[in-house]
């Protein structure tokens, strides 16, 4: 098992395009909006006409499409799945049975929301996909914890949860650096964790996940007394080094995104849903 | 004079009074100069970690009392004073792993001056500073992940450096890494002790290690047994042992050379030196 290896934080393709150089927090709040927008839309032509915006956001980030598309591939059987309960359960009154096999009966409203459901499903882990492409995680990071700020008069611990993320990420090839290592301990002492039924497999792993977290509350400790040491006291009077910067292109990309969402919403308004 | 550290009558004890104490530390006294370059050695559970500790007051003495600056560690119910001591006394820890905060390395040497609550530009000019003075400039963007041991250790150091310490009190910075890391960690040490007039405290219990430094506390037993220059402290080599730790190679040698009758030059610590000196001794024959 090697873990280390294939591990990868994130999904972050590097690049130098114009989507992967805006201010972070234009690609989460424009990334939350156009979920948003997703939340309403109704309509195939609507739905085809975001998926062309997508599609144009794949474009300019040079995302292989290939690449941004195999993300979704997990989805299919929970989405075919999903699309099944909706094509036979759903039976809104004045809808018609389009197919009926056995007990089973499909209505022409169950085939239309299951549809819409599945296509809006797909484009939201799309969206979501376009935005970690495209973000490094400190760059997420930081982009959250800016957005964030202003509820932090309301007693939102802002800072607070930004550095516990950047922790928990800065962790995370650390501990699966010392899994690998205590399953190689493991192995060396004769447990075969590729044997046995899908139960013995689970209860294998109780042995290393035991060890490492008790390192990992010992790492925690120790941590939390270099911060100490370091004059941590809290959020409250930390500066930061690096600030975000709103640059010409931000401007650009909020225009555009306005843009983009009048136009959906008034596809939205104007044209009637198929059920 | 006022020292830059002084403890005065140090004794902590671990657990309640009444049931199994561990005394950790036993009526120290210890004082520490600006810009000193001091090693403090002991085998394991001699109380050097405990000592390490109360330096900048993340543990405070059961009875006496420690002076940063003339700041008591003790008196710090208020927090900023506390703060103030930690700002000047600097603390690097064993494992590099479970000290860094941040993945990216500048972030995380950033992490120490941005509590302090320094202007932006500051910060900036301060980090870069402290990973142009360690060498690990070209690293600043580099994941933590992708750094041997030893750079990991560096960065560390740069982190309390950009805070702009008067002292740095390492424990036992070196026992996880190899010899390289090892010796990139003590070279930087020399370095940052000599240009920028930072004192360094320096735990640890590798004698050979002790050698570098200008002068050698060896504690055993929660007590500090001897403090001198390493040249003093290793001519009494039965003490040392006594102690349980090793004297370096060529001392011991030279050492025994000595009580042989052969005419070698008291305090020698290092190879070259011991090399040297007997081939001055094999010319005069």
């Amino acid at each position: 098992m090697e873990l280390t290896k294939n591990l990868t934080l994130g999904i972050y393709l590097p690049g130098k395009t114009a989507l992967h150089c805006l201010d972070p927090r234009t690609k989460i709040a424009g990334a939350a909006g156009l979920i948003g927008l997703l939340l309403f839309t109704n309509n195939y032509t609507a739905y085809a006409f975001f998926a062309a915006f997508a599609f144009g956001l794949i474009l300019t980030a040079k995302i292989p499409l290939g690449y941004a598309l195999r993300g979704l591939k997990p989805m299919l059987p929970f989405l075919a799945m999903m699309w099944l309960f909706q094509v036979f359960l759903q039976k809104p009154p004045g809808s018609k049975v389009i197919f009926s096999w056995w007990i089973l009966e499909a209505t022409d409203a169950g085939f239309h929301i299951g549809t819409l459901m599945s296509i809006r499903v797909l484009l939201l882990f799309l969206m979501t996909t376009i935005l970690t492409l495209t973000t490094s995680t400190v760059e997420l990071t930081d982009g959250t914890e800016a957005l964030l700020r202003p509820l932090q008069k309301i007693g939102m611990p802002a800072q607070e949860l930004a550095l516990t993320m950047v922790i928990a990420l800065r962790f995370v090839p650390t501990l699966a650096e010392e899994a690998e290592k205590i399953i190689k301990a493991q192995t060396a002492r004769g447990v075969d964790f590729k044997q046995g039924n899908f139960i013995q497999k689970m209860l294998k792993l109780f042995p290393v996940l035991l060890p490492l977290f008790v390192n990992a509350f010992k790492r925690a400790d120790e941590l939390i007394t270099a911060m100490e040491s370091r004059c941590y006291t809290g959020g409250t009077g930390r500066t930061k080094m690096k600030v975000l910067r709103m640059g010409k292109n931000d401007y650009y990309a909020w225009g555009v995104f306005l843009a983009f969402a009048a136009m959906q919403i008034t596809l939205i308004l104007t044209i009637a849903p198929p059920c | 004079m006022e020292y830059l550290i002084d403890f005065r009558n140090v004794s902590f004890t671990y657990g309640s009074a009444t049931e199994n104490p561990v005394h950790a530390l036993k009526e120290i006294n210890l004082r520490i100069k600006e810009g000193e370059f001091i090693a403090v050695i002991g085998p394991n559970g001699s109380g050097k970690s405990t000592l390490a500790r109360h330096f900048n007051g993340l543990l405070t003495p059961t009875s006496g009392e420690v002076l940063v600056h003339g700041l008591s560690t003790t008196n710090s119910n208020q927090e900023k004073q506390l703060i103030e001591i930690r700002k000047r006394v600097g603390m690097v820890f064993q494992n590099p792993d479970n000290q860094l905060v941040s993945s990216i390395v500048e972030e995380d040497v950033a992490f120490g001056p941005e509590n302090l609550g320094i202007p932006q530009a500051e910060i900036r000019r301060r980090v870069n500073h402290a990973l142009a003075t360690l060498n690990i400039f070209k690293y600043r963007r580099e994941s933590i992940c992708h750094l041997s041991e030893g750079q990991k250790q560096l960065v560390a150091i740069a982190g309390v450096l950009a805070m702009k310490p008067d002292c740095i009190v390492l424990d036992e910075p070196t026992a996880l890494l190899d010899p390289f890391g090892r010796k990139q960690v003590l070279e930087s040490l020399k370095k940052l002790n000599r240009d920028e007039g930072i004192a360094i405290i320096f735990i640890t219990h590798f004698m050979s290690e002790a050698v570098y430094f200008d002068r050698v506390a060896v504690m055993d037993c929660g007590e500090i047994k001897m403090d001198g220059p390493p040249g003093d402290i290793f001519s009494q080599s039965s003490l040392i042992k006594e102690v349980g730790l090793d004297i370096p190679v060529a001392a011991q040698l030279a050492d025994e050379l000595i009580q042989r009758g052969f005419p070698v030059a008291p305090g020698i610590l290092h190879v070259e030196e011991l090399v040297s000196n007997l081939c001055q001794l094999k010319s005069k024959i």
